[in-house]
């Protein structure tokens, strides 16, 4: 079994009180708790520091960890011979386990057991980050997830058991939902209903297509003529490419709705796809292209784009 | 090796949970959501009715409230407090992200 440093992921010493132990836990917790942080790695380090303190809070449990000694972080030791007892087992009682779900499985001794417990008790919530590309979130997924939890054996002994699930995600989820995979968590005891998978969603984000709920929305670039005399562009969606009539006297900014065509939603109408245009000039001119625009300005004087300045500009004269 | 296939199902999928359906997924006792009902936390469909009934996005509340009550050791009324404030983030990253997907970003 591999050690783990409580005391130095709190960054306490090791004959810190209680109350010193509170208060650093709760500074880091407030650091790197997944609901409140923006830490790129809140997640992994609020499980660290959650595992520290959930031993060295309770007395027992810190006495029992003191009494492994001290090691260095990761490196392998062996559990007290009487531990296996304690624990209900033979040798091969910790093989499988690492130093959070030994202490988990203290707790679960010490209410009564689950050795020889005869008590219903729901199996635990599992929880997973799924990782998801724009299109298997558009389409919907099949994914594989090796996952692993604690489960007692008929006489009481924890193991840690892996486990593979195959889950089929529905399509039009959105970054940041949660999903729930029904009596996938950990194993119910004693006749009591198993645990919920639940799956945190993360969507990556894709080149052309930004999503708000169930809308997606892309940059439409228009050359000034397209824009001013309309014209008819193919326009890839997520569902494949489709022709868009872009109206004569389209503004940059201006939103082109495609119905449906946005992210499925659960029992209603998909949402929109909509396409803003941008006017886009060539950024360099040739004589030609140049001449025509100087006419072009010259045959517009009567277009103004700017009426709404000369309010204010007449006001300050 | 044969793995059988799992729907996941979006939490809000299935309209409606009875009360004791948000005991048993949520993890929390059933005095705390009392509490959490009492400061507004949650919001029963009818809080008059003999059997509360909740919209089903109720369990992500519950949850995140479960969460910060065990991580936090807070007590009912801060944690309906922290949740008005993590709900009212989430509202404006969700108006934030509308924003930026509607303007047209250049290229």
């Amino acid at each position: 079994m591999k050690y783990k440093d409580y005391y130095a992921t709190l960054g306490v010493d090791r004959a810190a009180s209680a109350e010193e132990i509170k208060k650093s836990y709760r500074k880091l917790a407030r650091k790197y708790h997944p609901d409140v942080s923006k830490e790129p790695d809140a997640e992994e380090r609020f499980k660290e520091v959650a595992e520290a303190y959930e031993t060295l809070k309770d007395p027992e449990k810190r006495a029992a960890y003191d009494q492994l000694g001290r090691h260095a972080t990761g490196q392998e030791f062996q559990p007290p011979p009487d531990w296996e007892q304690r624990f209900g087992g033979g040798q091969t009682v910790f093989e499988d386990l690492d130093l959070a779900d030994l202490f988990a499985s203290l707790a679960g001794h010490r209410r009564g057991g689950p050795r020889g417990e005869r008590a219903a008790r729901s199996g635990p919530d599992y929880e997973a980050a799924v990782r998801l590309t724009f299109e298997q979130a558009f389409h919907g997924a099949e994914i594989e997830l090796d996952l692993s939890g604690v489960e007692y054996d008929d006489q009481g002994v924890p193991h840690r058991v892996p486990r593979r699930v195959k889950v089929r995600i529905p399509k039009g989820v959105s970054d940041g939902q949660q999903l729930r995979v029904p009596g996938k968590g950990g194993k119910g005891m004693n006749g009591a209903r198993d645990g919920d998978l639940f799956l945190d969603i993360r969507v990556e984000t894709h080149p052309l297509y930004r999503v708000s709920e169930q809308n997606l929305y892309l940059d439409l670039p228009l050359a000034p003529w397209e824009a001013a005399l309309g014209t008819s562009v193919h326009l890839p969606t997520p569902a494949g490419t489709v022709a868009l009539k872009v109206p004569a006297g389209t503004r940059a900014g201006q939103q082109l709705r495609l119905a449906g065509r946005g992210l499925a939603r659960a029992g209603g109408a998909p949402g929109d796809l909509y396409a803003i245009a941008q006017i886009v000039v060539p950024s360099v001119l040739d004589e030609r292209q140049r001449d025509l625009f100087k006419e072009l300005a010259q045959a517009s004087s009567n277009f103004n784009p700017r009426t709404h300045f000369e309010t204010e500009t007449s006001r300050e004269h | 090796m044969n793995i059988e296939i799992c729907e996941a199902l979006r939490i809000d999928e299935h309209g409606e949970l009875s009360f004791a359906q948000l005991i048993e997924y949520s993890g929390l006792p059933e005095g705390e959501l009392r509490e959490l009902v009492a400061y507004g936390a949650l919001v029963p469909r009818d809080p008059g009715a003999a059997a509360w009934s909740f919209e089903a996005s109720a369990l992500s509340v519950a949850r995140t409230a479960q969460r910060l009550r065990h991580d936090f050791e807070l007590d009912a009324n801060a944690i309906s407090l922290l949740l008005s404030y993590v709900e009212r983030i989430r509202d404006l990253e969700e108006q934030l992200r509308a924003l930026r997907a509607g303007v047209a970003v250049g290229r």
